[in-house]
């Protein structure tokens, strides 16, 4: 047998991996960190999720439920449920995440869970871990999330043309810009909670998501009559609170309503697709005061429910504030009166250039009507309270808006302030750009706090309004025929409230400026006019801050007596007076019904 | 140094040999060629012998349902330049049929086996496409887009006990707010996403 040098040297060759890291695990054992993109158990941020469950949805293994959790209530903008996995049945595809609008759903680096139980395997993200905060890997982001953040942005004429005439300002969506519109929508139908009349709104984009207009038609005409309106002018709270709008835009629901309505060209149209189930007369006679959104909503639903019912309406034409308040570039008056016909033919009926107190006493309605529904609106505009109010070239946003809504023109000359903030200021503004005026609005809080719509304050920017903000009116000036020739105003600045409420506006003293003008047009609210009422009922009725007190089914302490919109709710838009119609028309029925 | 320099490079060859591809570089190491189908086994050929494409990464797919069209994807890396070639064509998706690549590469006998598998994607030429991974597969393959997951998973699992109290969220706020959903309204509160 040779001698092999080479058997008693290679054992020492193991020696040159002396120093190097070993490839075996170590002693003690440290846990290997998970990849930085790893997809482990869930966690959910609790106080970020809304509980929309479209986790749950997308699962492909339903291994998600929406459960109540302990501490957590149902409230406007969340459903107070949270998702629970069945770890047994999740894939860790991680859909669920990608799904997620607000983000706050995860997956971890955690993968481990060794157990005998089964049972434990079903556990609430974010409640049974709560640490995995800290070890997040697989999380969401917009820009490269499954849903789509951006809206599709609506087609409006440019700010240059629009002062040029009244057309109508949004153009609309088209067909196609539609259903893009409504895929967006996750159908969560948080924002229905949100809406006063509380609209099917899931349901009405879904169908136009699939191309079944005719649907959501009826869908929307199922608790709100107006939708046409609504469509164009709603002051659309669902949006505040989309689920998408968490991260990104909010489905664009007031647009894709206007896109579902305006399917409808005219009101045999309508009736063909709603195909109003109208039931046969029950011999019961309801009167209506005042045919805006409320007396409207509350007339059409009772038609349809066999009431005899007669709206009496002050002036020409049917609407109230959104015939004589919103401007005709916002609310055509084609589109107004399609719907007010519609409802007309399935039974409402309207006694124009009626007015309660003048033409027709209050006390005559009420023996003649069963139940009486007041929605007359806040027309009576407040006065500023400054010298010269009174004066040729001084007027009111809200008459200005009426005469101009009836085709009479007023004239302003070519250089007009707006006092106030909200939209009837907005309108009146943007209506004077309309006529050639150099317009300015005069605001005494800051742009921020002005209650008009956001939208509303860029369009009149855009059309080329200026908004002058922190200043106050002091008094108007007079020419010597005793016109306004100039208003003086003085800078303010804004005091925090130690009570926390919103920062008041405080004058500088001796920072006075004066403005020429040819026209001041006053805008800093309404109020109703009562005084129709008799003394009696005015005794038994609550007015509390120059609204009515009613109950839940609008019900004034005078039970056949029934009040809505304005002079009833203090949000003053369409949409809340389509409510208090809406409840109104359950709270006479049961009214009538207990009584016969 | 010239941004994508050997991408375009690359891209300019495949331009210029299969006029009817339409190329474009994705980014760095990526270019991506679109064929005719009938163009794909002379690409491959190639692609590996010309251009050093020697490694055949993956062959995958995806079900364009709407147009009724498989795309298929062949994934080549080239070992040298670790650039990524990835060839596309489409084919019919009814009684879709494709050549075997398996006397290129061997390891496309199993990337095939798969795509008959998931997407029921007949290779011709492929001499073991058999069941791969799917135990006694009855019914249409799970990866194309109209195989019902949730319905499989709904009749393959049961529940398991204790997840009787989930809630609908839709149900949950209609509750709240008193909403009353009507008939024609329940086909869509069915959650499309």
């Amino acid at each position: 047998m040779a001698f092999d040098i080479k058997g008693i040297i290679s054992p020492f060759n193991a020696l040159k991996q002396f120093g190097k890291t070993p490839h075996t695990v170590k002693y003690p054992y440290t846990k290997k960190e998970a990849a930085e993109r790893y997809r482990g158990f869930h966690f959910n941020d609790l106080e970020e999720c809304i509980g929309c469950g479209t986790c749950a949805t997308i699962c492909q293994n339903k291994a998600i439920d929406m459960i109540e959790i302990e501490g957590i209530e149902t409230t406007t903008g969340d459903s107070g449920l949270r998702p629970r996995v069945d770890n047994g049945r999740c894939c860790w595809c991680a859909l669920c995440v990608e799904v997620c609008p607000t983000g706050s759903l995860s997956l971890t680096k955690d993968y481990l869970h060794v157990t005998d139980d089964p049972d434990s395997f079903l556990w609430t993200p974010g409640v049974d871990n709560p640490d995995g905060e800290k070890i997040k890997s697989w999380v969401s982001d917009v820009e490269h999330s499954l849903l789509d953040y951006q809206r599709i942005p609506m087609r409006e004429l440019e700010g240059k043309e629009r002062v040029k005439s009244f057309a109508e300002v949004v153009l609309g969506y088209s067909e196609e810009e539609a259903r893009e519109e409504a895929a967006r929508c996750i159908g969560c139908g948080l924002c229905t909670d949100n809406c006063p009349v509380h609209m099917h709104i899931p349901e009405y984009i879904n169908a136009i998501a699939s191309g079944h207009y005719d649907d959501a038609v009826r869908l929307i005409y199922d608790n709100n009559p107006l939708g046409e309106t609504c469509g164009k002018v709603c002051t659309r709270r669902c949006e505040d609170i989309c689920a998408v709008s968490k991260r990104g835009e909010p489905i664009a629901i007031r647009w894709l309503k206007r896109f579902a309505t305006e399917t409808a060209a005219n009101k045999e149209i309508i009736a063909e697709i709603v195909e109003p189930e109208i039931l046969p007369p029950n011999g019961h006679k309801v009167a209506i005061i005042g045919a805006g959104p409320s007396g409207l909503t509350a007339a059409y639903y009772l038609a349809m429910r066999g009431f005899d019912v007669t709206i009496f309406e002050s002036k020409a034409h049917a609407g109230g504030m959104i015939m004589y308040g919103i401007p005709k570039y916002r609310l055509p008056l084609d589109s107004i009166d399609k719907q007010v016909e519609y409802m007309k033919s399935i039974g409402v009926k309207i006694q124009y250039n009626t007015k309660v107190g003048t033409d027709i006493t209050f006390d005559e309605l009420h023996k003649n009507f069963e139940a009486v529904f007041v929605g007359i609106g806040f027309e009576v505009p407040y006065s500023i309270g400054i010298e010269g109010e009174n004066a040729e070239g001084s007027i009111q946003a809200v008459n200005y808006l009426r005469e101009i809504n009836s085709e009479r023109n007023i004239d302003i000359g070519d250089k007009v302030v707006v006092i106030g903030g909200g939209n009837v200021a907005i309108d009146a503004a943007r209506v004077s750009r309309r006529f050639g005026a150099d317009v300015t609005i005069l605001y005494r809080r800051r742009v921020e706090d002005m209650p008009a719509d956001w939208e509303e304050i860029e369009g009149a920017e855009d059309e080329g309004v200026h908004i002058k903000t922190q200043a106050i009116p002091l008094e108007n000036i007079l020419d010597e025929n005793g016109r306004v020739k100039a208003i003086k105003y003085a800078n303010a600045e804004m005091i925090p409230d130690p009570d926390g409420g919103r920062p008041r506006p405080k004058i500088i003293e001796g920072d006075e400026h004066v403005m020429e003008v040819t026209t001041v047009i006053g805008a800093i609210g309404q109020e109703a006019d009562y005084s129709f009422f008799s003394e009696d009922i005015k005794e038994k009725i609550e007015i509390k801050r120059g609204r009515i007190v009613v109950n839940d089914l609008q019900q004034t302490s005078v039970p056949w007596l029934f009040a809505g919109g304005d002079i009833s709710n203090r949000r003053a838009d369409a949409i809340s007076a389509v409510a208090d119609g809406y409840r109104a028309v359950k709270g006479i029925e049961k009214y009538i019904l207990e009584k016969s | 140094m010239e941004e994508l320099k050997i991408e375009k490079e690359i891209a300019e060859e495949i331009s210029k040999t299969f006029h009817s591809a339409e190329v474009t570089v994705k980014r760095e190491k990526r270019v991506v060629v679109k064929l005719r189908d009938d163009l794909i086994t002379p690409f491959l050929s190639y692609a590996k012998n010309n251009m050093n494409f020697i490694h055949l990464a993956h062959i995958s797919c995806v079900d364009w349902l709407e147009d009724n069209k498989f795309e298929l994807i062949y994934s080549l890396l080239n070992y040298d330049n670790k650039v990524m070639i990835l060839a596309k064509t489409y084919i019919d998706r009814e009684n879709p049929e494709f050549v075997s690549h398996t006397n290129y590469w061997d390891q496309a006998e199993t990337y095939e086996r798969e795509m008959r598998e998931m997407y029921g994607i007949n290779f011709k030429g492929n001499k073991r496409l058999t069941e791969f991974i799917l135990e006694d597969w009855q019914g249409i393959p799970p990866m194309r887009r109209d195989f019902d997951t949730v319905k499989f998973s709904q009749d393959t699992f049961y529940n398991r006990p204790g997840r009787e109290n989930a809630q609908d969220v839709r149900t949950t706020v209609t509750k709240k707010s008193g909403e009353e959903i009507p008939e024609i309204g329940k086909d869509y509160t069915v959650r499309n996403l």
